[in-house]
């Protein structure tokens, strides 16, 4: 019998505790909706006003342009006409190109500290790699408009421009054209992509220690050579939780805001070129939520806060997504 | 022919024919770091014969193993000082074509380890990292290997499935037929079988005494039921050091040296 009553003990607290813990996630809920909502209250007004053309907007095309159709992009607080296609496309754009210039090198230095790296070096490099990760976005704007930008400008832009002006018509000359103060889309991508790039590579790393040692060593003692057991073996074992870090690394550089806001530029236009200015939604509210005058244009702002929320919550929805689904 | 090499331990080698090995250890000592795992280890290996490695826990087995094939370079710190003689060549000295050693030494783990593609890919993968061969000579090597790994039957119609969704036995089976596919002068097997059930380990043992036709097989094991039904010479190991080492028979029924008929007899370990 004493045992028997161990088994089922009860504690008056339990219930305290249960409806605790429960009323703490339940918390976290209303606060999610509480947020949906309020920015759907609050950029209703916007969204109602200009319907579909506030994602996308078409014009008539200039006379003999021969295009099909044209894209308006207003955002205009004097005539109070707003259109979000501009800040969208930014977002995308520097968050992609983020990606694209941070994913080998995360790649990069990951296989390097699992696979390669001397013992004294591993602890330092890792250190330094969560460090980076660690450094307020703010830093990271400033350094790039006061360092990096005129040195682009500089180095790069201009050089870059001057070579182009012998073919203006070439491909190259159309993706460097613009004003070479280095305040564009590239450079805010490049500023991204420095910013994203410690934490996706200290989750690679995490993710290619969990391979089992034994792997790699079977791989190597069938005659593989580093490369080739990193490229068949290493990351195929760990491809589905790479591509969730990938679209994790991809949410983080859709939202972040400081960096982006200094360097970008900050017209509200289709970029041109690649080294042209442009926006992202979330340099836009914060450049200009503290200056909106009309109620339209700051339920405008608010309805691009609300896309933005959909697009990080679709990326990091199939970023869950994929990461679950790993099953080895 | 008795030698002792240390008046603090007794090694007895009863060596095969001096003309029928293939590979011999002489003399070799290693260290993790400042540790060392082995000492004055000699081991005669016979050409296409079983040899075991059998010995307590942390003997040293193991290890003696990952330096045959110099999976331990993989690691820094960790050294070896002697000489394996493979074929007229010093292979832990310097300037040693690891690739090309490793093609002609394979190793087959305690745990399988088949790697993230398919059942063919997993046995292709060695043979295309070493030879450019022809489709058709492939689907040949891939099921010539599965055949003799005793997993043909059992996986002839799935091979484009993953690997990793066999079962213990058979993804075992399977990195054994990965490790033939390039076709080793030596295989290196450690402790294949303790994962197993003993129905899979009793088709990887019949395995085994087939593949000893063709290629010579070192075999660390636990069971030390499966080192006398398996092996044609077996080595005790005890604390780093070779203990005893000769013809199976010889060593199960009628040990030279105290310690291995403890270990055998079930005194210590």
């Amino acid at each position: 019998m004493p045992a028997e009553t161990k088994s089922i003990r009860f504690d008056p607290t339990d219930p305290i505790f249960r409806w605790v813990s429960f009323s703490a996630a339940t918390l976290l809920l209303v606060v999610l909706g509480g947020l949906i909502a309020s920015l759907v209250y609050g950029g209703w007004p916007a969204l109602s006003t200009f319907g579909l053309d506030f994602f996308l907007k078409f014009k008539d095309c200039p006379a003999g342009s021969g295009a099909h159709f044209c894209i308006d992009t207003p955002w205009n607080p004097v005539t109070d006409v707003y259109s979000a296609t501009a800040p969208i496309v930014g977002t995308i754009v520097t968050s992609f190109l983020a990606l694209l210039f941070a994913l080998p090198i995360a790649i990069g230095v990951a296989v390097f500290l699992t696979q390669f790296c001397p013992r004294y070096l591993a602890q330092p490099l890792s250190t330094a790699v969560e460090l980076l990760a660690g450094i307020p976005s703010i830093v990271y704007g400033m350094w790039g408009l006061f360092v990096f930008a005129p040195w682009f400008a500089k180095d790069i832009q201009t050089p870059l421009m001057i070579a182009a002006s012998q073919d203006p018509t070439s491909w190259v000359a159309k993706l460097v054209a613009g004003v070479p103060n280095g305040a564009n889309l590239f450079t805010a991508s490049i500023i991204l992509a420095v910013m994203v790039l410690p934490y996706m590579a200290s989750v690679f790393r995490e993710l290619f220690r969990s391979i089992p040692p034994q792997v790699r060593e079977a791989a190597f003692g069938i005659g593989a050579t580093p490369f080739e057991v990193t490229t068949s073996v290493i990351i195929p074992y760990v491809k589905k939780g790479m591509i969730g870090v990938i679209m994790l690394g991809l949410g983080r550089a859709l939202g972040e805001t400081m960096a982006v806001t200094f360097i970008i530029g900050n017209s509200h236009r289709f970029p041109k070129s690649l080294f042209d200015s442009s926006s992202t939604i979330a340099s836009t509210i914060a450049n200009e939520f503290a200056e909106a005058t009309t109620d339209l244009h700051t339920s405008a702002l608010v309805a691009l806060g609300l896309i933005l929320f959909l697009i990080t919550f679709t990326v990091l929805a199939i970023a869950r997504w994929l990461l679950s689904s790993q099953r080895y | 022919m008795t030698d002792t090499t240390s008046p603090d331990f007794q090694s007895v080698i009863t060596p095969p024919p001096a003309d029928s090995l293939v590979l011999e250890v002489k003399k070799l000592n290693f260290f993790y770091g400042q540790n060392q795992a082995l000492y004055d280890v000699n081991l005669p290996v016979k050409k296409n014969a079983i040899t075991a490695l059998i010995g307590p826990s942390g003997c040293g087995k193991s290890t003696l193993l990952r330096i045959i094939n110099r999976i331990y370079d993989l690691y820094p710190g960790q050294r070896a000082e002697g000489v394996i003689d493979f074929e007229g060549e010093n292979i832990i000295g310097p300037n040693v074509d690891l690739v090309a050693l490793r093609a002609r030494i394979g190793m087959v783990f305690q745990k399988p380890t088949p790697f993230p593609m398919s059942i063919y890919d997993n046995v292709a993968f060695g043979v295309r990292l070493h030879s450019s061969k022809s489709k058709s000579e492939l689907d040949e090597i891939v099921e010539t290997s599965l055949r003799r790994a005793a997993l043909w039957e059992e996986v002839k119609d799935k091979l484009t499935k993953s690997g990793l969704g066999l079962s213990g036995g058979q993804q075992q089976r399977l990195c054994v037929a990965r490790g033939i596919a390039v076709n080793p002068e030596i295989l290196l097997l450690d402790e294949p079988a303790s994962a197993l059930d003993p129905i899979s380990t009793a088709k990887l043992e019949d395995t085994l005494e087939e593949l000893k036709t063709d290629y010579t097989i070192v075999i660390v094991t636990h069971n030390l039921q499966q080192a006398a039904r398996l092996s044609d010479y077996t080595g005790f190991m005890f604390l780093g050091k070779m203990i005893e080492f000769g013809p199976t028979e010889e060593l199960f029924v009628k040990p030279k040296v105290d310690k291995t008929g403890e270990y055998i007899g079930g005194r210590f370990g």
